[in-house]
């Protein structure tokens, strides 16, 4: 049997293949039939409406509390607390992995304090640091860089120690002094275990950050969850679950094509840091 | 002039000493085109390394005479390209910062016209052909205005085509600009073609120094080239190769 492996056109003589076909959407299709399974099981009241309003009545929530304003005044704050802490990981983890990639007697003499730190939850730090800094906001912003710093930390190290010892060669045969090398060619070549940290770190912020919300707070989308079950308002805690879900999407796309604007020829390492 | 006295380098390899260089002297005139040949592990590349300040020789000593302060130009087996860089960029990369912008963007233009990919200045590497990206190696190395080339086999991973065209590019290069250029290769062939000498290396030790007194553009098939031939491979075996001709 012949058949046609790659062609722009049929083979001469022959019959015309099947027309390709584009890829099913098969990202959105997944989503639809969820809420589809959803609709169905609140239709058939396979759960109490208490516990599982049907997503109608979760829309309807959706649209008066942003109408009202309430939805997007807790994403506000959200969304400064996470920009705060999380450019506060990056500025000092990305610095302290370079320090430790250049410096091996650095790395040794703080690394045992760092492998400690990185075991301990930031969660299970949350008491201490209320007792500390207590619930305002210097305790949230410390969660979200202690959850976020690791993920950056270790990915911009491990890019920084796999850069190809041939191109820094190349950079002393050019002439460059070492602060070119690592500005020119270090930093460039461990770029995409940079963004995957980035990436990764901004997942866990997030997570944190709605964590720490949920236990000491009066604002942001983690309290608004935790108020509504106070008030047994399952519907606005759906909301506020898609909120924090569909603007994690979001803010992560938006990063992927900074990325690939920034770096156009890192491809396929973009995809490991889904967080 | 480059010149290189009793040079030694010793490796620890397992608990066992090993001399990859084992007293090597000579001297390179400047402008000339000189080849190394010799068997894999007989130290070429390491005796290149130490020419390019890669690695420190562990006794010994390599002088340059006229030195201006130039790095000096190495092109590897790969082509060891930034692949964040466009072509224009990795060309530039060791004469940005030392020479003015506007002469700095002159030596570039020059070198990449003079491998021919002037055209391909604003493409990436993975855009490039393994001959193209050679061919930027060697304006890279060429840019920084290096009088001395020293090159590791740097046509050895492209096919037989590509490689005679690169040759060719090389020796026009070559007597266009007259660097003083150190070739390690182990295709004797290559050596003979190119090269105005022949230095045959076995075991750490410069062995045979054969000088190839031909005219170029060079033929593969020249008498006096099969005779260069049959002479290295002699002294790398020691027994005469049998000459088809």
């Amino acid at each position: 049997m012949i058949r046609i492996i790659n062609s722009t056109r049929p083979w001469p003589g022959g019959r015309p293949g099947p027309a390709r076909r584009p890829p099913l959407p098969f990202g959105p299709v997944v989503f639809a039939a969820l809420v589809a399974a959803w609709w169905l099981a609140s239709v058939l009241e396979l759960a109490p409406p208490f516990l599982l309003p049907a997503p109608d009545v979760v829309f309807a929530t959706a649209r008066d509390l942003a109408l009202d304003g309430t939805l997007f005044r807790h994403l506000q704050v959200s969304l400064l607390r996470i920009a705060a802490g999380f450019l506060g990981a990056t500025a000092i983890a990305l610095p302290l992995a370079v320090a430790f990639g250049l410096w091996p007697a650095f790395a040794r003499s703080l690394d045992p304090l760092v492998e400690f730190l990185r075991h301990v939850p930031p969660l299970a730090l949350i008491p201490l640091l209320i007792l500390w800094l207590g619930i305002g906001e210097a305790q949230k912003l410390a969660v979200i860089i202690l959850a976020a710093f690791f993920p950056i930390f270790l990915n911009a190290g491990t890019g920084i120690a796999q850069c190809d010892p041939k191109l820094v060669e190349v950079g002393r045969v050019c002439g460059l002094g070492r602060a070119a090398i690592v500005r020119r060619i270090v930093l460039p070549a461990a770029l995409p275990a940079i963004l995957v940290g980035l990436r990764l770190g901004f997942g866990y912020s997030w997570r944190a950050l709605v964590g720490a919300e949920l236990i000491a707070a009066s604002s942001g989308l983690g309290y608004m969850i935790v108020n509504a079950e106070n008030l047994a308002r399952t519907d606005i805690v759906i909301v506020g679950i898609l909120a924090i879900g569909l603007l994690g999407v979001a803010l992560d796309r938006v990063g992927r094509i900074l990325a690939r604007r920034m770096a156009p020829w890192i491809r396929s390492e973009l995809d490991l840091g889904r967080a | 002039m480059l010149e290189v006295a009793g040079l030694r380098k010793v490796y620890d390899v397992a608990g066992r000493t090993v001399a990859a260089l084992d007293g090597v002297t000579l001297a390179l005139p400047g402008g000339s085109f000189t080849a190394v040949v010799g068997r894999s592990g007989c130290g070429k590349t390491t005796l290149l390394r130490l020419l390019a300040g890669l690695e420190d020789p562990t006794g010994g000593a390599i002088r340059r005479s006229s030195d201006r302060g130039e790095p000096i130009g190495v092109v590897f087996q790969e082509p060891r390209l930034m692949p964040w860089l466009t072509v224009n960029d990795n060309v530039a990369l060791g004469v940005a910062g030392r020479l003015e912008e506007r002469a700095a963007a002159e030596r570039v233009g020059s070198a990449l016209a003079l491998v021919g990919l002037g055209a391909f200045a604003a493409a990436r590497p993975d855009q490039l052909s393994g001959g193209m990206a050679q061919r930027v190696a060697v304006a890279r190395a060429l840019a920084i205005g290096a009088e001395i080339v020293l090159m590791d086999e740097p046509f050895g991973a492209l096919d037989a085509f590509t490689r005679r065209t690169l040759q060719r590019e090389l020796v026009e290069i070559w007597r266009a600009k007259r660097p003083t250029i150190l070739f390690v290769t182990h295709d004797v062939e290559e050596a003979a073609l190119l090269a105005e000498r022949v230095l045959v290396m076995e075991a750490g030790r410069l062995i045979d120094d054969v000088a190839v007194d031909r005219p170029h553009p060079r033929s593969p098939i020249d008498p006096a080239l099969l005779a260069v031939r049959e002479r290295v491979l002699a002294a790398v075996t020691g027994a005469p190769e049998p000459v088809l001709a």
